[in-house]
C-alpha cells in the first residue's frame, strides 16, 4: 500500500520527525501532502517545547509563527527587573532565534555577558551603542596588549544530537592594528578533562593573500569560527567558549565585539 | 525411602504461569503472546480488560503475516535482560524490509497503539525523506498524485529557503 494511503495523523507524525526543511519540500509534492505537511501539528513539533513562555506575537498558524521565530530572534533570560546603575540600561543576557532548515536552537550571547577580564578598564575597553547591533551596549578594545573573552552557556539550554559551532561576532573601527597576528580559540566542557589540547588559531585580520577565516555576516558585522561541540543530551554542564591573544607583547586596538554566537554547524 | 524434612524454610514458590493470549489475523491465523507482551498495544490492553475470560482476540485489520511480525515485535520488546543497544540493532533489523512491509507495519502499529513500534516505523520513513528533493521523494515512494506545475511554483515560492 502506498505512503499516501497511511492515515493523515501517521503521516503528520511522520513528517514532524525530518525537518522544517524537509516538511516544506512535502508540501511540495502533492496537494493532499501540502495541507498536512504545512498544518499545527506538524509546526508545533518543530517550534521549542517551552515556546509559550517567550514573548511572542499572537501569529497563527503554528508555521507562521515558527517562521517569525526565525526572523525575529527575542531576548531571553536576563533580568528586566534590574537597571545597571552604570549605564542604566537592561540586562538581556542572550538573544534567542531557530535555525529555519533544522528547527535547533541558536544563542548569541552580548558582550555585557561575556567574561572580559579588564573590561571595566576604561583604558582598554568602552561600552558603545551601535545602531545596528541586536543589543543595548557592545564592547570596543581601545588598547590592550592582551586580551581574553569567554562566553558561557548551559549545554541544557542548546537542542539535543546537534553539532554546534561557537562564532565570534565583531566589527573593526578604521584604527584597527595588531589583529594580523593570530589568537586562539576553544570551545569545551566543563567535564572535558583534556586539558593539553592544543587551541587551533585564528587570524581576524590576515593580510593580502592569506586564507581568510572571517565571514560577513549579512547583518553588517563580521564572524569568525572559535570551535565546534556536539551536543547529545544537554547534560554536559557548562559550555565555555573563549577567544584570546597569544602573545601580550602585540598592541591591539579597534576591536568592537558584539558577541559570542552559537548556532548549529550541519548544513541542512 | 521418605525424604528427611529441609532444614531451610519451604521452597520458593512456582513460578506463575505465564499467561497467553491467542490473536487471530484477518485470514483467520492464530498467534500466541504473553500478556505482558500484548500489554504494549493499548489497544489490546482495553480488550483484555472488557474481555476478562476470553483469551482469544480477533484483530480483523490485520492480516497473518504482518500479525507474526508484530508479535515478535512485541515479545522482544517485552523480554528481561536486553540492553538498548542490542535492541536498537534489532529494531533496524526488524524495519530493513521493503516500503510496502513497512506502511503495514506502521499501519498495524497505529491501529493496535503500539507507541514504540510506530514511533520506530514512522522515524525510519521520516529518514527517508529527510535530505530528498521534492523529485526524490515522489520517485523513493512512487507517489503519482502530484501537485500541478503552478501549485508547485506557489509552494517553492513561499518556501524558497528550503528549496536552495
Amino acid at each position: 500500500m502506498a505512503f499516501s494511503k497511511l492515515p493523515d495523523d501517521v503521516i503528520s507524525q511522520i513528517i514532524s520527525l525530518t525537518t522544517p526543511r524537509d516538511a516544506c519540500r512535502v508540501s511540495s509534492v502533492s496537494t493532499s501532502f501540502r495541507s498536512i505537511a504545512d498544518s499545527d501539528q506538524v509546526w508545533l513539533k518543530f517550534l521549542p517545547p517551552d515556546h509559550d513562555k517567550l514573548v511572542l506575537p499572537q501569529v497563527s498558524p503554528k508555521k507562521s509563527l515558527y517562521l517569525h521565530l526565525c526572523d525575529h530572534p527575542v531576548p531571553i533570560g536576563g533580568n528586566r527587573n534590574m537597571v545597571s546603575a552604570r549605564f542604566e540600561t537592561w540586562s538581556e543576557p542572550h538573544i534567542f532565534s531557530l535555525d529555519k532548515k533544522s528547527a535547533k536552537k541558536c544563542f548569541m550571547i552580548g558582550a555585557r555577558e561575556l567574561a572580559i577580564p579588564g573590561g571595566d578598564d576604561y583604558r582598554s575597553w568602552c561600552w558603545i551603542a551601535e545602531p545596528n547591533s541586536r543589543f543595548d551596549q557592545v564592547a570596543q578594545l581601545l588598547f590592550a596588549g592582551w586580551f581574553h573573552i569567554k562566553a558561557r552557556l548551559e549545554t541544557k539550554m542548546l537542542s539535543p544530537k546537534t553539532r554546534y559551532a561557537a562564532y565570534l561576532v565583531f566589527q573593526f573601527r578604521c584604527h584597527k592594528s595588531g589583529f594580523h597576528r593570530p589568537a586562539v580559540s576553544c570551545v569545551s566542557v566543563e567535564s572535558d578533562t583534556d586539558t593539553h589540547r592544543e587551541w587551533p588559531t585564528v587570524v581576524l585580520d590576515p593580510g593580502e593573500g592569506e586564507p581568510r577565516s572571517t565571514r560577513e555576516r549579512g547583518d553588517g558585522w563580521l564572524e569568525i569560527e572559535m570551535g565546534e561541540f556536539y551536543n547529545e543530551n544537554g547534560d554536559d554542564g557548562t559550555l565555555e567558549c573563549s577567544f584570546k591573544e597569544v602573545d601580550e607583547y602585540t598592541l591591539r586596538s579597534g576591536l568592537v565585539v558584539e558577541g559570542i554566537e552559537l548556532r548549529p554547524k550541519e548544513t541542512y | 525411602m521418605s525424604s528427611p524434612p529441609s532444614a531451610s524454610a519451604s521452597s520458593s514458590p512456582p513460578p506463575c504461569p505465564k499467561k497467553m493470549i491467542t490473536l487471530r489475523s484477518s485470514d483467520g491465523a492464530t498467534f500466541e503472546i504473553e500478556e505482558t507482551a500484548a500489554l504494549q498495544s493499548k489497544t489490546l490492553e482495553n480488550m483484555i480488560h472488557e474481555n476478562c475470560a476470553s483469551t482469544l482476540i480477533p484483530v480483523p485489520n490485520i492480516t497473518g503475516e504482518v500479525l507474526a511480525r508484530v508479535v515478535e515485535f512485541c515479545s522482544k520488546h517485552a523480554e528481561a535482560g536486553v540492553d538498548d543497544e542490542s535492541l536498537g540493532a534489532w529494531d533496524e533489523e526488524f524495519v530493513a524490509v521493503d516500503h510496502t512491509t513497512l506502511f503495514d507495519y506502521i499501519r498495524a502499529a497505529n491501529f493496535l497503539e503500539i507507541p514504540t513500534l510506530l514511533d520506530l516505523g514512522c522515524q525510519t520513513v521520516a529518514d527517508m525523506i529527510k535530505g530528498k528533493t521534492p523529485d526524490e521523494i515522489k520517485k523513493t515512494f512512487k507517489i503519482t498524485t502530484a501537485c500541478t506545475p503552478e501549485e508547485e511554483e506557489e509552494v517553492r515560492g513561499e518556501n524558497q529557503w528550503a528549496f536552495e
